[in-house]
C-alpha cells in the first residue's frame, strides 16, 4: 500500500500567524492549490481555504486588514508522510475536510487533498484489477489442465473416478 | 456504466453576469456549493468558482461578469463518465453543466466525479471478490469431485 509521501504536494503556500486576511487572499488568488497553511515555528496551526473566504464574506463582512486568525480553521487535522492511504481515507471520511497538511517532526512538509487520495487509490485498484484478471485466466487454464490430467492419473492408479 | 444523470447535482445554482460578486459568494455559502453557473437567457455562458471570487476580491472587481471564467464543458445526460474524467485530468476543466432539450438540468463538479470514482471502485472491488469466491468454491468442488476421497465416500 502506498504512503502519503508518494502523493503529497510539496510546494505549499504558507503564511505566519501575524499575516493579514489580504495576504491570504492574494496567495489564494495566485496559486491554484485552494488553501493557505498558517504556520507557527514551522508547525501548522491553522488553514485558510477558499471556502472559509467565501463563507466569511457573507457573515462577518471581512476586512482585508484583519488578522488571518479571524477566518482560519484551527486546529488543523494533519497527516504524516508515513501514513498509509487507507488510513488516510478513514480520516477523510470522518473529518470531511478537503485538504490536509502533512507534518513530520512538527514541521510542515506537504499537503494532501481528498481528491488525490481517492484518485490514487482507484488508479491503483484498476491496475490491481487487471493483474487479478490475468491471474484468474491463468488459474482457470491451470485448473482445466489439472482436472483433465488428474482423471487420467486416477484411472492409471486405479483409485476411482 | 455510470451515467451522468446519476452523479450530477440537480439543484444547480445560477447567477446572472450582472450580479455582484458578493451576491455570488452569499449564494455559494448559503447553498453550500463550490461553484455557480452564470446564465444568460437560460443558456450557461460561464462558470464562477470560489477561486474566481477571491481573485475578484483581491483585484477589487464588483460584478460577476468581470471574474467569471469560460472553463467549462457542456455535457448531455448521456455523456460517458470516462470522457468527463479524461477532460478533468487533461484540461483541468472542473465544471460540467448538463443540458437536456436546451434546458440546464444539472451540474457535474469535481467533487461529484471524485465521489462517483470512489463508489465505482468500491462496487468493482465487491464484484471482483464475488467472482473470486465463486471460482474458489468451484475449484474446491472440482477437486473433491475428482479426488479418491469422493469415491471412497460415495462409491464410484
Amino acid at each position: 500500500m502506498a504512503k502519503i509521501r508518494k502523493i503529497m504536494l510539496t510546494n505549499v503556500a504558507t503564511l505566519n500567524t501575524e499575516a493579514k486576511i489580504g495576504d491570504a487572499a492574494k496567495l489564494l488568488a495566485e496559486n491554484d492549490m485552494g488553501c493557505v497553511v498558517v504556520l507557527e515555528n514551522k508547525a501548522p496551526v491553522g488553514i485558510v481555504t477558499e471556502l472559509d473566504f467565501v463563507r466569511n464574506l457573507n457573515s462577518k463582512n471581512i476586512n482585508l486588514k484583519d488578522p488571518i486568525e479571524k477566518i482560519m480553521t484551527s486546529p488543523v487535522t494533519f497527516m504524516t508522510p508515513t501514513m498509509k492511504l487507507d488510513e488516510a481515507l478513514k480520516i477523510v471520511d470522518t473529518k470531511k475536510f478537503r485538504k490536509y497538511p502533512v507534518v513530520e517532526n512538527q514541521e510542515l512538509v506537504g499537503l494532501v487533498t481528498k481528491k488525490d487520495i481517492i484518485n490514487f487509490i482507484s488508479d491503483n485498484l484498476r491496475l490491481h484489477r487487471n493483474i487479478q484478471n490475468v491471474v484468474l485466466v491463468l488459474f482457470v487454464l491451470f485448473e482445466f489442465f489439472v482436472f483433465v490430467l488428474s482423471s487420467y492419473v486416477y484411472k492409471f492408479l486405479h483409485l476411482g473416478a | 456504466m455510470i451515467k451522468v444523470r446519476n452523479i450530477m447535482s440537480r439543484n444547480v445554482i445560477t447567477v446572472a453576469p450582472s450580479s455582484s460578486i458578493k451576491d455570488a459568494a452569499v449564494l455559494m455559502a448559503t447553498k453550500s456549493v463550490s461553484g455557480l453557473v452564470v446564465v444568460e437567457k437560460n443558456t450557461p455562458v460561464a462558470v464562477i468558482s470560489e477561486n474566481d471570487i477571491i481573485k475578484g476580491i483581491v483585484s477589487k472587481k464588483i460584478k460577476v461578469r468581470d471574474v467569471m471564467s469560460s472553463e467549462f464543458n457542456v455535457i448531455s445526460p448521456l455523456t460517458r463518465f470516462s470522457e468527463i474524467t479524461k477532460t478533468l485530468r487533461e484540461r483541468k476543466i472542473k465544471k460540467f453543466p448538463v443540458i437536456e432539450d436546451d434546458k440546464l438540468i444539472g451540474l457535474v463538479t469535481e467533487t461529484d466525479i471524485v465521489e462517483a470514482t470512489r463508489d465505482f471502485t468500491r462496487f468493482h472491488e465487491i464484484v471482483q471478490e464475488a467472482i473470486l469466491a465463486i471460482f474458489g468454491l468451484a475449484t474446491a468442488f472440482f477437486l473433491f469431485y475428482f479426488s479418491p476421497l469422493r469415491a471412497s465416500i460415495f462409491g464410484s
